[in-house]
């Protein structure tokens, strides 16, 4: 399968200091790929970096047959599902995943709206179209996120914690929606995560990241890796132990 | 404009138009597709859309080709696609799955003149009410403080009080050196005309003192610190934060509210002062500058016109409006709801509110004073 995101030797931090350095990693189309690691590693900074949100210390993040990506002049090559959702308040949900096709297509009024329709169906929200993010549960607005993500059918989906402050049923419909979009629409989809049930179940390939190592330190298909890695780190990880203090 | 990847083509009656769709269908010529495909089923009742030649289709093309077809179907009418093959077939299955529920806008309200009216005066006395009840806990919240002063959060008062007071010392002193002076130069014209030059002064100085120095003092204390207040804590109440104050066993009145109202009672009449003396300069600048005046001269009739009772009653004006900044900004702020757009509603309403009490008080004052004879 081809390569969608080609990142080399990639440093991450704040300030010139580095949380992370020399990640390298292929992403390739149609893939769930899952960045994995504890709390502070620096998940969040390399998603941003990846997204064009944050410069990089050092390396390139190198999108194959797509465009640069947060470029203000272009449509947007890829969608962004945020930790918090970041839907907008004032606006329904309808309205928030009408707003990039309004930006971006030329579609009539009613065309716009039509596909905005269809992008809430699909994940389920169109009875909720004109409820306010704050009138709907944080499952609700998750979802919101992921169809105002998916408007103007990118070929990457970018996902930064989806099921963090969900509960395991929720969790499990959200983990069932990122795999009929890749199933179904094609989508290539890089998750940033910690949820062990969602690794495992949607994910294709991950790359485990840790702070005290400060870069990656196993990479492969996570049920693999939880069941034959023989490094302690990845161990505790997916055995959710607590690391021995030398460790 | 460029001709589409796509191409469409119709034959037959409107009671079994063929549509055939060929090449690669995406949402980037999803106006150009919605347009023609509606062309193609104008008029036609039922319909079959053939898309064996279709090489690609997306999510929206996908989309807008469903939505055509719920269109048809509410209409009375039928539209199928045949042939399709692979990922098109599964997209379209897939969206055409979903499709149940309506695309419609709900219609906006009718309102009329009188209902608005009536929503205003409604919103009005519940903030009204609000604020009222918000200065009954105040007042027994003080009660409480003074009696127990270790429940206060005094930790950050002395930071409100740099942000409130010295931070914004250098805009009260121009804006109310500007203010005297533009009372003056208007003042000095009018009453040079009349050979009255030696009574600037007691314009200036009693415009300034008992008016005009703690309203606009209040006003920039308003625009500043208020709005500061008000946009803080509608920020805390919709992170929740003020919940988990109350969760732990802290009073959102006493650990937030307390302080600031005491930081701007304590800092406004300063200010006030403050304001009131470049006022009163910048009336002398005028004096000296436009009526040829010796300093000594204005500064001598702004003696004999200006009585410690007129500062006084300046004075207590700008603690009573420290009182309503503080209350009416932090209660705007903590009736804060939504998100984002709620803690900017907040603000301006913190604002809007404070200036038309600001006002309203000064009204107030001035009238009572006329009848006690101050």
């Amino acid at each position: 399968m081809a390569k969608v995101l080609e990142v080399r030797d990639l440093a991450v931090g704040y300030g010139g200091e580095p949380l992370l350095e020399e990640i390298s990693f292929d992403v390739l189309r149609g893939e769930v790929f899952a960045i994995l690691g504890g709390s502070g590693c620096g998940k969040s900074t390399l998603l941003r970096t990846l997204i064009g949100l944050q410069e990089p210390i050092a390396g390139r993040v190198h999108f194959r047959g797509i465009g640069p990506p947060a470029k203000a002049m272009t449509p947007p090559q890829f969608g962004v599902l945020f930790q918090s959702s970041a839907l907008f308040g004032s606006r329904t949900l309808l309205q928030n995943v009408l707003l990039p096709l309004q930006k971006w297509t030329r579609l009539p009024a009613a065309a716009a709206l039509a596909v905005a329709m269809a992008r809430l169906r699909l994940v389920g929200l169109d009875r909720f179209a004109h409820h306010l993010p704050s009138a709907v549960s944080g499952g609700m607005r998750k979802r919101a996120g992921i169809a105002r993500a998916l408007a103007l059918d990118p070929p990457v989906l970018f996902f930064d914690e989806p099921s963090a402050g969900l509960d395991p049923v929720t969790a499990a419909e959200l983990d069932e929606l990122i795999l009929t979009l890749a199933r179904d629409l094609g989508v290539t989809i890089v998750l940033v995560t910690h949820e062990l049930p969602s690794i495992l179940q949607v994910a294709d390939q991950c790359i485990m990241l840790d702070g005290a190592a400060v870069g990656i330190i196993a990479r492969g298909a996570p049920r693999e890796l939880s069941e034959r890695s023989t490094d302690p780190r990845v161990q505790a990880f997916f055995r959710r132990q607590v690391l021995p203090r030398n460790l | 404009m460029p001709s589409p990847a796509f191409t469409l083509s119709s034959s037959g009656p409107g009671d079994c138009r063929r549509v055939q769709l060929a090449g690669p269908i995406t949402l980037a010529e999803g106006a150009e597709l919605w347009r023609q495909v509606r062309t193609a089923l104008a008029g036609a009742t039922s319909a079959e859309v053939n898309m064996a030649q279709v090489t690609r289709l997306d999510g929206g093309a996908a989309a807008l080709l469903t939505a055509v077809a719920t269109e048809m179907m509410r209409s009375g009418g039928g539209l199928q696609f045949v042939d399709a093959r692979g990922d098109v077939a599964r997209l379209l299955a897939l969206y055409d799955s979903a499709r149940t529920g309506s695309c419609e806008l709900p219609e906006p309200k009718a309102t009329t003149v009188l209902a608005d009216v009536g929503d205003f005066a409604e919103r009005a006395w519940r903030t009204t009410q609000a604020i009222l009840a918000f200065l009954g806990d105040l007042v027994v919240g003080t009660i409480q403080a003074v009696r127990r002063p270790r429940t206060v959060h005094f930790g950050e008062l002395g930071v409100l009080l740099e942000r409130a007071g010295a931070d914004g010392l250098p805009i009260v002193m121009l804006i109310n050196f500007l203010v005297g002076a533009i009372l003056g130069l208007q003042g000095a014209i009018q009453l040079h005309r009349f050979g009255g030059d030696q009574f600037l002064a007691n314009l200036v100085g009693l415009s300034v003192i008992r008016e005009l120095g703690p309203l606009m003092t209040a006003i920039l204390v308003t625009g500043r610190s208020g709005a500061a207040y008000a946009a803080e804590l509608g920020t805390m109440t919709v992170n929740e934060e003020i919940d988990a104050l109350r969760t732990l066993g802290q009073d959102p009145q006493r650990f937030l509210v307390f302080p600031r109202v005491l930081a701007l009672v304590l800092v406004v009449p300063v200010l006030t002062l403050v304001g009131d003396f470049v006022g009163s300069l910048g009336g002398l600048a005028i004096a000296v500058s436009y009526l040829d005046q010796p300093v000594v001269v204005y500064l001598q009739s702004l003696q004999q016109a200006v009585s410690l009772l007129d500062i006084g009653t300046g004075l207590l004006k700008s603690v009573l409006f420290a009182v309503a900044i503080g209350l009416i900004a932090c209660q705007r702020g903590l009736a804060t709801r939504g998100g984002a757009d709620g803690v900017g509603r907040a603000t301006t309403s913190a604002v809007v509110v404070v200036l038309f009490a600001l006002v309203a008080l000064d009204a107030v004052f001035t009238w009572v004073f006329s009848l006690l004879g101050w």
